[in-house]
């Protein structure tokens, strides 16, 4: 049936809205500080084909996981099986539709008048799975395929169990996922409720129109950049890998039409591998982002896009490939797409950012006369960088770029939880790339252990940096400050109570010739301390 | 001269209107002037003049003599917010701390737009300046504070040129003193400058939210303070003798002393006026569960009360900065009757977020914009009059409005008349969505509320948005378009005081709890003595916030008559409602004891009018050919004359009701009847 435009508009600001008040209860409902603080979660609604209607606005690499998981429930279960109230729970990265273990995804079909009609999907980044080995994915914890964690409204509870026995902290999992099933319950009501409302014949085909005018929207403005091909080349480094791995992508635009053909090594004994799905998230975004912000995140605006990636390369990974770390190499990924699209459309990009997800992981027992006491407590963090000058302005300082976009943990929220003191948490100077337009700042954290614990970091740009456009300096590396008596054996240091360390995050690339930026700026950011004044005297001829 | 008149005033951008209240007579007289941006004291202080001398002439050279209750809402501090107006001000806090204020949460300001940008720092990095000093989160002292280092940063900031002082440390809610200490220093070196210090503002956990609350209280206190002594000064030269008071974001007035020192408490001053006035208003009428919905030109305020009782919310983002003060839950959606209507890439219809504003103003005011507002298609409809708005005094074309609606209707592929409903329809479909944030996110079924419709726009727009949301009931108050002054004059003067406690909800808890509101109720007592509240006309309310251990946000449990066990089982009904499901597995807590103190005091009472009978038809001024989406075309349709309207009056739709603030429209399969306050009640047949 056609649904007229306006009443296709009303119905996508019901969906949004459903899926915003899906996030909102996973968040309030929830335990662990990763999703009740840093908000590293993500709620949708797929069709029963299993394809995008509406994604939340929170971090767009979990679309990633949302992609695969329906269909992979489909072809597993036969639909006559499916019934109300049955939840799947997934995470595998190649039998689950998942992008890493730790993203912790619950369906649940939607049903109306005793047919599925829809699926309502969240994912939790589960603060667990830490201190393992990368090697291959039996090595990053639980692969769990899409099974039933409730079967028509019960809890399966033997399923519960074998999760929960394989996780460090299974309390604190239990209750983020009651936290999950609440939003999910929401969104069963709401979309019924919606339904109910116009007829399941109109919202159902409001969801079609929708994707058509995502699509519409993406090929109009693909359309509006003149056809032709565009490569760019950027090398990925880390602590996992021993020397920096080549990538490139080649953007091609034909009429209303965009491919990316991607280039990289064969896939490592690292966690730095992406799946397919996680390829896809991140040209999603990147490509939205530049074509037109606006367009709704649903599975229409990949329909003019083709993306390619060697199959068993790190693009494009297969089993058992380890996926844990698969941010930072997402995040190069997106780089590398804004850095081909600056060939043609240089006025709608920016310089390459930080390039990274740094995360800091950290796993212990808890010290006695504490609540717990003897437990373990496992705590993750990710901070946040430089993000690339654009053309008529500088990048933003210290922020999340990308593919994601989770909080910090607030000090006095952190020092209550765990054994842990905050030093300093400051933006690094100098660190943001020279130009016309100044590359963003990154960050520096320094943890002081109060009882022993063991850390785990994960970052890059150690060896490379971050690219600047059009003779915009690079942004600075990433690293890692061990204070006195702290050893890290390759990314990994046992701290002992009193030790510290800082974990300092990359710069951003800047955009423009230095000499082009004007003097007031210059001389504003030497006042603030953003650069020192040896750099603006060397990179800038500036002297006050 | 007795003082027998309650005097309240909105001062909005555009117009200043002054509600008059005769406390002996009981009647309400209003008087409008146009706004003085520059200055809002200067259009006050003229308004409150001419209004007071119009009905109380014989006050000679001190018309304000005559003034028992002086309330007061402003956008004062709002304003000076959005347009960055505030002073140069410094910020003193712990070292390794200082880029806290620029980096917040660490989040980007737009998940997909590269070109967005984060609101300004208001406290530029060089201004900034650390001290050492470290408290933890128990209270113990790791670092004692290095005074030297704040009498070295109070110095830099004096050479500076600084106005104001923010003073925020770690965990200096749980101990104030190492932020005690260095306000006294600051003191003495900066006598002149305005100090704000995050135990005083917002002694609440998570230092960011904190920090960025003192840094604007700061920002904005010279101005605020600057501005309510000339108000106050221009007041008494007219002759006031009684205490002016200032509405809060919380809708509770307090002395303007107080407001000049906690001017972050004032930001939804203006919005929170309007709620006040809805809350009494529905009361009266018996209907205590309500959405306001009150749409203006560029903006509207949507809120959700419940038995009377707006949430109050402990924190909002206001205008890209949060802040931590109890605020009314008060949703503002960037869309109303000025709001441009288009066509995107895509080709679906948009509205907003672009708005003509008074001036152009809609096409059909034919001043120069070709783009057609909702009003617009509301003159293309006819809902509102095709020739004249504002009760005759601004001439309107409708056949510009027309010319615009058609060129989106050509582009579209839709009828002339189709696409100007479905301009209202697409504007429906975003007010709806910011009020399920408000109801269905929050829990509450709007099916359960009566919507109330005011501002300039509301009343038009009400029925069908209550039909969008399944709402059968929508009141529109006697003088919808001065609802926020008249708000002023109908509340009692109200204060929120809060600690937080972090203790588990067992018997053991019990000492404790009632010690921690022991201490909170001689804080709103000595509160009740600075306004000087009689024993007698002082209330209490109290509730706990509470969580299972582990969560971190909670949900208010009511205090009053509970034992633990009470408490507890409150909270899992309350646990059970939110999220479908309550846990004896993982212990409770209490984390805040909040108390709200209301001080009763005499107000302006709703005056009843006798009844008419059910007859309407005496109050049919015309009638006009309105086209109506429920049977696509036009129709005949009455248009009545609001203040001909009396009690009892009863007629069904499709009707317009007309007044000089505003226009109603009852749609088919609703009916309209008037109550004893001269109400319009719409109901679904």
């Amino acid at each position: 049936m056609s649904v007229d435009p306006i009443t296709v508009e009303v119905i996508g600001a019901a969906l949004a809205s459903i899926v915003e008040e899906t996030g909102e209860t996973l968040i309030r409902a929830s335990h662990s500080t990763n999703i009740k603080e840093r908000r590293d979660c993500s709620t949708a609604l797929f069709n029963a084909r299993g394809e995008t209607l509406c994604q939340a606005e929170h971090i767009p690499i979990h679309l990633g996981s949302f992609l695969d998981l329906v269909p992979h429930i489909m072809r597993r279960y036969p639909t006559q099986d499916i019934r109300p109230g049955d939840a799947f729970i997934g995470n595998d990265a190649y039998e689950g539709g998942g992008t890493h273990l730790p993203d912790i995804v619950i369906a649940e079909p939607i049903f109306i008048d005793n047919t599925l009609v829809a699926w309502t999907v969240n994912l939790a980044h589960h603060a667990d799975f830490v201190d393992r080995g990368h090697a291959h994915i039996y090595q990053e914890g639980l692969r769990i395929p899409p099974v039933r964690l409730y079967r028509g409204g019960e809890l399966q509870k033997d399923v519960a169990d074998l999760i929960l026995l394989n996780c460090q902290v299974p309390k604190e999992r239990l209750s983020d996922l009651r936290a999950q099933m609440a939003a999910n319950r929401v969104g069963v009501q709401r979309f019924q409720a919606l339904a109910a409302k116009y007829g399941t014949a109109t919202v159902l085909s409001a969801g079609e129109a929708l994707m058509d005018y995502a699509e519409r929207k993406m090929r109009a403005a693909i359309a509006a950049i003149p056809d032709g091909t565009w490569r760019f080349e950027d090398v990925f480094d880390n602590e996992e890998v021993p020397e920096p791995l080549p990538l490139a992508v080649e953007v091609t635009v034909t009429g209303d039409q965009l491919a990316l053909a991607f280039e990289g090594p064969e896939q490592r004994r690292a966690g730095v591998n992406m799946t397919y799905t996680a390829l896809l998230a991140t040209a999603y975004y990147v490509v939205k982002s530049v074509m037109d912000p606006s367009i709704l995140p649903n599975a229409g605006l990949a329909r003019p896009l083709s993306i390619t990636a060697p199959l068993g390369s790190i693009l494009n990974c297969t089993a058992p490939a380890a996926v844990n770390g698969r941010l930072q190499t997402c995040q190069r990924v997106a780089d590398m797409i804004l850095g081909a699209l600056a060939q043609v459309v240089p006025e709608r990009v920016m310089a390459c950012s930080n390039s990274a997800c740094t995360v800091a992981y950290f796993i212990g027992k808890r010290p006695p006369n504490t609540p717990g006491a003897g437990s373990t407590w496992v705590y993750l963090e990710t901070i946040g960088g430089g993000s690339g000058a654009r053309s008529l302005k500088d990048g933003l300082d210290g922020v999340h770029v990308h593919t994601t976009n989770t909080s910090n943990l607030p000090v006095e929220a952190l020092e209550i939880e765990y054994p842990l003191v905050l030093m300093r948490y400051e933006l690094v100077a100098d660190s943001g790339g020279v130009g016309r337009y100044r590359g963003g700042m990154g960050l520096r954290r320094v943890y002081q252990a109060t009882h022993d614990c063991r850390v785990r970091v994960d970052l890059t740009r150690q060896l490379s940096r971050s690219w600047g456009l059009f003779g915009g300096g690079p942004g600075a590396h990433g690293k890692v400050e061990g204070g006195p008596g702290v050893v890290f054996d390759g990314d990994q240091a046992v701290l002992k109570a009193g030790h510290w360390f800082a974990l300092v995050t990359p710069g951003a690339g800047g955009y423009g010739p230095p000499d082009e930026r004007t003097a007031d700026a210059v001389a504003r950011d030497l006042a603030e301390g953003v650069i020192t004044p040896a750099s603006a005297h060397e990179a800038y001829g500036y002297s006050p | 001269m007795t003082q027998r008149w309650r005097v309240g005033v909105d001062s909005g951008g555009t117009f200043t209107d002054v509600c008059l209240f005769d406390e002996e007579q009981g009647r309400v007289e209003v008087w409008k002037v146009p706004s003085t941006p520059d200055d809002p004291s200067r259009g006050i202080a003229q308004g409150v003049e001419e209004g007071l001398r119009r009905v109380a002439p014989d006050a000679g050279d001190k018309p304000a003599s005559v003034v028992a209750y002086f309330g007061h809402g402003t956008t004062v501090a709002t304003n000076a917010l959005i347009q960055h107006r505030g002073v140069k001000t410094g910020l003193v806090t712990t070292e390794g701390f200082r880029d806290l204020l620029e980096i917040g949460r660490q989040k980007r300001p737009d998940l997909y737009d590269i070109q967005a940008d984060k609101p300004p720092t208001l406290v530029p990095r060089d201004l900034r300046l650390e001290v050492p000093e470290r408290v933890l989160h128990t209270g113990d002292v790791a670092t004692a504070l290095d005074e030297e280092a704040v009498r070295a940063a109070a110095r830099r900031l004096k050479a500076a040129g600084v106005k104001a002082v923010a003073v925020s440390f770690l965990y200096g809610f749980v101990r104030p003193d190492h932020e005690k200490r260095a306000l006294a220093i600051l003191r003495e070196e900066l006598p002149d400058a305005f100090l704000s210090a995050g135990h005083e503002i917002a002694p609440e956990f998570r230092e960011f939210e904190r920090l960025s609350t003192v840094v604007l209280n700061a920002y904005l206190g010279p101005v605020m303070a600057g501005y309510i002594e000339r108000l106050k000064q221009r007041l008494e030269a007219l002759g006031l003798a009684t205490a002016p008071h200032l509405t809060q974001s919380n809708g509770g007035v307090i002395g303007f002393a107080t407001a000049a020192a906690m001017p972050v408490r004032t930001v939804l001053s203006g919005p929170s006026t309007g709620v006040v006035g809805a809350q009494a208003i529905g009361r009266a009428a018996g209907m205590p569960d309500l959405i306001t919905f009150d749409m203006g030109g560029t903006s509207t305020d949507v809120a959700l009360l419940q038995d009377g009782q707006c949430k109050l919310a402990s924190e909002a983002t206001v205008h890209g900065y949060p802040i931590k003060a109890p605020m009314l839950d008060i949703h503002t959606v960037g869309a109303g009757g000025g709001s441009i209507a288009h066509i995107d890439a895509g080709g679906l219809l948009k509205v907003g977020p672009r708005s003509c504003g008074a001036d152009p103003g809609p096409v059909c005011y034919d001043r120069g914009n070709r783009e057609p507002a909702v009003t617009d298609a509301n003159v293309v409809l006819q809902t509102l009059n095709p020739e004249h708005l504002l009760g005759g005094r601004m001439p309107i074309r409708r056949e510009l409005a027309v010319d615009a609606v058609q060129g989106l209707a050509d582009r579209l592929g839709l009828g002339l008349m189709e696409t100007a409903q479905g301009i209202l329809s697409v504007v429906t479909a975003n007010m709806a969505r910011a009020i399920r944030v408000i109801s269905v996110q929050r829990g509450h079924d709007p099916r359960h509320y009566t919507l109330m419709a005011f501002g300039g726009a509301g009343p038009l727009h009400a029925a069908r948005l209550a039909r969008e949301l399944d709402m059968r009931c929508v009141l529109v108050p006697a003088n919808p378009g001065i609802l926020c002054a008249m708000g002023l004059l109908l509340t009692d003067l109200r204060a929120d005081f809060a600690v937080t406690r972090l203790l588990p909800a067992k018997d053991s808890a019990a000492t404790e709890l009632a010690e921690g509101f022991a201490a909170l109720t001689a804080q709103a007592e000595r509160w009740f003595e600075q306004e000087g509240i009689a024993p007698a006309d002082r209330r209490l309310s109290r509730t706990v916030d509470m969580r299972y251990h582990g969560q971190n946000y909670e949900l208010g449990i009511a205090y009053e008559g509970a034992t633990m066990a009470t408490l507890l089982s409150r909270f899992a009904e309350a646990h059970r409602q939110r999220y479908g499901f309550a846990t004896d597995e993982d212990p409770v807590e209490i984390v805040t004891l909040r108390l709200e103190a209301n001080g009763v005091v005499r107000k302006a009472e709703l005056k009843t009018h006798p009844e008419a009978g059910p007859d309407a038809s005496g109050a049919i001024a015309t009638h006009r050919d309105v086209w109506l989406a429920e049977t696509k075309g036009f129709a005949a349709t009455p248009i009545y004359a609001r203040e001909r309207l009396r009690p009892g009056h009863r007629f069904a739709g499709p009707a317009i009701v007309e007044q000089m603030d505003a226009t109603t429209l009852v749609p088919p399969g609703m009916t309209a009847r008037v109550d004893r306050w001269l109400n319009l009640i719409l109901e679904a047949a």
